[in-house]
């Protein structure tokens, strides 16, 4: 599903990734870890066509991105649904229509986009906050708004970087039931995360990234 | 389809929200319609003040005094022959002294001097009005003046030529001017498009990466900038007629003679404005968006 031949990505001279190559199975559910700064984010973005790749081949999907043209990348995305680092939730806009703009830009019908996120809404427990604004949530709360937007159009695939950013234990278990659910219904699924407590014991695949490689790859 | 309601509804939204300089904006482009609309009035009713004018312009053919009936025949029979005269009216020397006294009333006594008729007979010839502009009219005065018989002819040459070229200079005005407010028109939605596009710089970057595509990111703005042009178009259009209307109410109570020389203006006065304004400022607003790229 996701697959990485010798690609290296540096920014403005700055290597960040040196011949990375590893590949997703579809319907794999597989961690990316290791310390900050060390390029987790960089390598998911490679993914999404946020940032393109200096060297080497990534295939998406039957995407080949080296040769993706710019009016297919919507597509490309549309298949990928990102739970980002920094949220990208629209201050101006109420938790319903945050998570509902990740299915207008899917043309959908107005009837069946309220079914789905209220659906979504739901399932991430924030039904009830539906026309809040999301400055009006707390941090675990915008995070599950996150999650609920990159998982309502049923993508194929989903990256989740640090999806359990600053949340306590017991709501971190309760999202990452949310991948797994996700996860089971078919997607795959790529969390990036330096917490480790989030990948032990659970018998997945997890890349160690370090020093622009992949330094392991362990099943835990 | 939906995706166009959902661009009308955000640029709605828009619109409402940034209600202030949109508000600035629309009455910007509209003062500038308006001075297009109006020179475009003046210069329409300067043409049919000329128009009407030329209905009755007419050369004035002046006899020789001693010429025969037989003479006269033939240069009625010539100029009846000539498709570019339209009609033609032979004055007498008796009609033209009775119209004399006429026209001085009870001035009428000066005439009272002379012995015999002083004035001679004469033509007077209207033109096609299509043919009036006043090299033509020259050059067709001085063919008939050249003719036998004939003393001297007379026109508003002074009139006509200043008249054409007052039009003529108005009509070049009215485009160069036209041109450059359509261009500023679309500079003043460019920067405000460009304001509105800066100032949501981050949303469009989380549309672009949740999959939209540039269309769904571009309509909106656009409609945007359609909708003020259209906005401003229709203001302009109000405004032309409201001012119309009170210059033509107002003032012709103290220069009832302004009814001679204003014509309604048609629709075709209030159209083409609003609806190049609209134009422009879309295509301003498709330069502010630009290309958006991925
Ligand atoms: N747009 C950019 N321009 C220049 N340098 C960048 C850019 N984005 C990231 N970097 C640099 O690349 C390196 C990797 O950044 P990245 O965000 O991928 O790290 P990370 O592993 O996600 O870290 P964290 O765990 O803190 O999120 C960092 O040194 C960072 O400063
Ligand atoms: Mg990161």
């Amino acid at each position: 599903m996701i697959q990485f031949i010798n690609v290296s990505k540096s920014y403005d001279g700055d290597i960040v990734l040196k011949d990375v190559s590893f590949t997703i199975e579809k319907g794999e559910f597989a961690f990316l870890t290791g310390p900050s700064g060390v390029g987790k984010t960089t390598l998911l973005k490679l993914i999404y066509c946020a940032e393109r790749a200096d060297t080497g081949e990534i295939v998406v999907g039957g995407w080949d991105l080296k040769k993706i043209r710019q009016r297919t990348i919507p597509y490309l995305r549309r298949s990928v649904g990102v739970v980002f680092q920094d949220f990208r939730l629209l201050m101006n806009k109420s938790v319903f229509d945050n998570v509902a703009l990740a299915l207008r830009i899917h043309d959908m019908h107005p009837q069946e986009i309220k079914q789905y996120v209220g659906d979504v809404l739901r399932e991430v427990k924030l039904k009830h906050k539906e026309n809040i604004l999301p400055e009006h949530l707390s941090g675990g709360e915008q995070q599950r708004v996150v999650i609920a937007r990159a998982m309502v159009s049923k993508p194929t695939v989903i990256l989740a970087d640090e999806p359990t950013g600053n949340l306590d234990a017991d709501t971190s278990k309760a999202i990452m039931g949310l991948f797994r659910e996700i996860n089971a219904r078919g997607a795959t699924v790529l969390i990036a995360t330096h917490n480790d407590s989030l990948f032990h014991g659970m018998g997945r695949r997890v890349f160690y990234l370090k020093d622009a490689h992949i330094e392991k790859e362990v099943v835990e | 389809m939906r995706m166009v309601l959902f661009a009308v509804e955000t640029a709605l939204k828009s619109l409402w929200h940034e209600k202030w300089i949109n508000l600035l904006t629309v009455l910007s482009i509209s003062i500038g319609l308006l001075i297009i609309s109006a020179f475009a009035a003046i210069t329409q009713n300067l043409d049919s003040v000329l128009k009407r004018w030329s209905r009755d312009f007419g050369l004035v053919v002046y006899l020789k005094d001693d010429l025969s009936s037989e003479a006269e025949d033939t240069l009625k029979a010539f100029f009846q022959n000539d498709s570019d005269i339209r009609e033609i009216r032979y004055i007498s020397k008796e009609q033209a002294i009775e119209d004399l006294r006429l026209t001085l009333g009870r001035q009428k006594s000066v005439l009272e001097g002379f012995d015999n008729n002083p004035l001679p007979s004469s033509f007077e010839l209207t033109l096609k009005s299509e043919l009036l502009n006043a090299a033509y009219v020259e050059r067709k005065a001085s063919e008939i003046k050249a003719l036998n018989g004939v003393d001297d002819v007379q026109y508003g040459e002074k009139w006509l030529s200043s008249l054409s070229a007052l039009a003529n200079i108005m009509k070049v005005s009215a485009a160069f001017l036209g041109g450059a407010v359509f261009i500023a028109i679309a500079f003043i939605t460019y920067s405000t498009i460009k304001i509105f596009f800066y100032r949501r710089k981050d949303e469009i970057e989380t549309l672009k990466l949740l999959g939209a595509t540039a269309s769904f990111i571009r309509l909106p703005f656009l409609l945007e900038g359609l909708i003020i042009g259209v906005m401003a178009g229709v203001l302009s259009s109000i405004g032309l007629f409201s001012a119309y209307e009170l210059i033509v109410s107002k003032v012709s109570e103290f220069l009832p003679s302004i009814n001679i020389v204003m014509v309604p203006l048609t629709l075709k006065a209030y159209f083409p404005a609003p609806l190049a304004g609209a134009l422009m400022s879309f295509l301003g607003s498709i330069v502010a968006v630009g290309k958006i790229k991925y």
